[in-house]
């Protein structure tokens, strides 16, 4: 009769004093356990030393993570080689860097860590804690491949292109839009910071990779400058590979209408192939079983079936998630990852979408067969119109300045 | 049960119900500043940026970032709080007559400062494990102040048996604990350390879930048996088990909205709007879903403490459906119901 006792709420309530003290005890001594630092690639090293046992590659990949970090410095802390021209921001890198917080003088910091860690993890390598809840999975910065970017396949993403996602999020993902952050002055900057960030992530990410087959293969570990001179470079040049999106003409009624019916056309045609995965209706329903690159690169490229649980599961404890289908998109639903504009929906067409099932169109050549200008415009236009959305005008441009015009 | 006859103190009453409406408001703000990560906004503590805590200068604080402002906000409403409740030690000294009520009184007071000592540490270390135990142990101390409500209240005090089957009881007690449990596991999802491997969190979520669904079917269980007796002998628990099926219906309301302003769904085409759906980071909508989230689950916890309180100094535990039917019969189970309910901060929140 515990409960019936009005007296022993005296009892009860005295545990509670003690209970939240004992609280507060295991929490100060629990609180200086927290080590944060890069988690090395063990996926990758796994999928490339396919042969070796697990401590070998454990010891393999902690070896290229200690290599990277020697270079591009540790977590909190990143830095870049002074013999190297930098394609960073590194004062922008180090206040997106480090744990969350004001300093004295009112800068925030830990801007990854406030607004992405939760998905991209510490590393950006995919694996944050909420990862395998999310439908797509959260993008692994490691590879330098970003989805949606204004330059062709194999090309890396231009400043701009990182900064435009981060404002605009990406529609039916966990990706937020940040938009709200640059409508106030005190976080103008936030975004912008990000991008370089999510850039150096890339940049060690991919460096990282090709140390760890480097040493992989048994080569020296002399050379690594060489190696990250190389992986800023083809950063340094995304520039110069965004592609011109034309100038949109006004069409009549009649005009339109004829511009679908031949969009519709070139969709449902073999030139094309758009129907194979999206389905003749272009409601998704396609014969496309297909993975992204990022679940590819551990599972096809490793000599592992993706379909196989018996042959996957075997990197489970490298950090594996499940391996999921890329399903090709339901244009009925009108939601366009890359923006649904005109602009944006031709240059997902021209330049493809990275890592994805979905290739760039074939452009006519000489006599090579493949789809004129006039072809991707009628592309864009039928596309435009089985979506439920109402025809969007051009992209609202939002120059980005980059102060050190990388 | 003497001291149930000693008279209460109305003072005491009514201060402690001040008390408790503006630890809600402190629940709220301390679930905006887990939102919108801002418990370093203000890297020093006691002060803030140097300042003495009541000398920040008003407008760098109102019109300052928005992180600044629910941190030094939280910090402030805490001190009032803090102070209102030392106060309310001092009306139960001087005027309440239960030496348990008192005891209470103070516990609330040491709980209050215990929790602002644990704040001042999460900012002092940095530290996100002193963030999660506070982000725990703050709905706790609001579910006390509620408890002080609770015990200095009319209907406490003049409380008449009725019969109650011994399983109301046992459910109650465990719909308390579950809330308590559950409470735990969202903490730990607000503040998932980023070294967190995925497995671990996707565990606690489902832990998260099942726990909710057994609330869930414990609280509509309750309220069936409470609704469904034609005799209205637990009609004392009418108020209490409403309440707790209207909070749960908007906690798992706001558990999938929570999710879903975090997350956006798994399955994106069920339907064009989720499909369309762009997940605004930091946006005012969103954070107010997942605080919102936050403290209705505070309110879980106070409404079936309110619950198990109105069982335990109600509740005369019938060992046999026999023995109930014939106290039923015998006219002993009706309880006149024209007492107002005292414990209105389940019901207002």
């Amino acid at each position: 009769m515990f409960l019936l006792d009005f007296r022993c709420y005296s009892r009860f309530s005295t545990s509670i004093v003690f209970g939240c003290a004992l609280v507060f005890l295991t929490g100060l001594l629990g609180c200086s356990g927290e080590k944060i630092e890069y988690q090395a690639n063990f996926l990758h090293a796994a999928s490339v030393m396919s042969d070796s046992d697990e401590p070998e590659i454990r010891s393999t990949a902690r070896q290229a993570s200690q290599a990277t970090t020697e270079l591009l410095g540790p977590i909190d802390a990143p830095e870049w080689p002074a013999d190297i021209e930098s394609v960073v921001d590194m004062d922008k890198v180090r206040r997106s860097a480090g744990p969350v917080g004001r300093d004295k003088s009112k800068v925030e910091n830990g801007l990854f860590r406030k607004h992405c860690v939760q998905c991209h993890g510490l590393s950006g390598d995919g694996f944050g804690p909420a990862s395998a809840l999310l439908a797509p999975y959260p993008r692994d910065f490691r590879r330098g491949s970003f989805k949606f970017k204004s330059t062709p396949i194999g090309r890396k993403p231009t400043h701009a292109d990182i900064v435009k996602t981060l404002e605009n999020g990406l529609p039916g993902t966990a990706m937020p839009a940040f938009r709200t952050l640059n409508e106030s002055e005190e976080f103008a900057k936030d975004v912008d910071a990000l991008a370089h960030y999510v850039r150096f992530m890339a940049i060690r990410g991919e460096l990282e990779r090709r140390v760890l087959v480097a040493l992989a293969n048994g080569d020296s570990q002399q050379g690594h400058p060489d190696l990250l001179s190389r992986v800023a470079n083809d950063w340094r040049e995304a520039d110069s590979y965004a592609i011109a999106v034309p100038e949109w003409k006004t069409l009549s009624e009649t005009e339109l209408q004829g511009s679908i019916a031949r969009g519709k056309e070139l969709f449902q045609s073999e030139l094309t192939a758009c129907a194979k995965c999206h389905g003749g209706n272009a409601d998704g329903k396609g014969i496309s079983q297909d993975y992204d690159d990022w679940t590819k690169d551990w599972t096809i490229r490793a000599g592992l079936d993706p379909a196989n649980k018996a042959e996957w599961k075997a990197m489970k404890k490298y950090g594996a998630l499940k391996p999921v289908l890329d399903p090709a998109r339901n244009l009925h639903l009108g939601v366009f990852r890359g923006g649904a504009t005109r602009q944006e929906i031709y240059t997902r067409l021209v330049v493809g979408i990275e890592g994805s099932p979905m290739p760039a169109v074939a452009r006519k050549q000489n006599d090579n067969p493949g789809l004129t200008e006039e072809n991707i415009l009628d592309l864009v236009e039928y596309v435009l119109s089985v979506s439920s959305l109402p025809v969007s005008g051009p992209a609202p441009t939002r120059e980005v300045k980059d102060e050190r015009s990388l | 049960m003497s001291e149930a006859c000693e008279p209460r103190s109305h003072l005491v009453y009514g201060w402690a119900w001040l008390v408790a409406c503006l630890t809600f408001p402190l629940i709220w703000l301390g679930g905006l500043v887990t939102t919108h990560d801002a418990g370093m906004a203000v890297p020093d503590w006691p002060g803030t940026f140097g300042y003495n805590l009541f000398l920040y200068p008003i407008s760098t604080w109102v019109f300052g970032p928005f992180d600044l402002f629910v941190e030094h906000g939280h910090r402030l409403l805490a001190s009032l709080v803090g102070l209102l409740a030392i106060f309310l030690c001092w009306f139960a000294y001087k005027y309440e007559q239960r030496r348990w009520a008192r005891m209470v009184c103070y516990a609330f007071l040491g709980a209050i400062i215990s929790q602002g000592l644990l704040g001042g540490a999460r900012v002092l270390l940095d530290a996100r494990t002193a963030a999660m135990i506070h982000g725990c142990t703050g709905p706790l101390v609001f579910t006390l102040g509620c408890f002080v409500v609770m015990a200095c209240s009319k209907d406490w005090y003049e409380a008449r048996p009725v019969p109650i089957s011994k399983g109301l009881r046992r459910v109650a007690v465990a719909l308390f604990l579950f809330s308590i449990v559950q409470l735990f596991l969202g903490a730990q999802l607000r503040h998932s350390q980023p070294t967190w491997i995925p497995s671990f969190f996707m565990s606690i979520v489902h832990t998260h879930l099942t726990m909710a669904m057994i609330i869930l079917g414990l609280i509509l269980w309750v309220f069936a048996i409470v609704r469904r007796n034609p005799n209205r002998q637990v009609v004392e628990l009418r108020a209490p088990s409403s309440m707790l099926v209207a909070i749960v219906i908007a906690q798992v309301a706001l558990g999938f909205a929570t999710w879903v302003a975090n997350y956006a769904t798994p399955w994106m085409e069920l339907t064009p709007w989720l499909a369309r759906y762009t997940v605004q980071g930091k946006g005012f909508w969103e954070s107010m879903i997942v605080t919102g989230h936050q403290a209705t689950g505070s309110l879980l916890i106070v409404c079936s403490l309110w619950l198990t309180c109105r069982i335990s100094i109600r509740g005369r535990v019938i060992e046999d459906k026999l023995v109930e039917r014939k106290a039923i019969e015998d006219g002993e189970q009706i309880v006149s119901t024209t007492q107002p309910s005292l414990m209105v901060v389940g019901e207002n929140g």
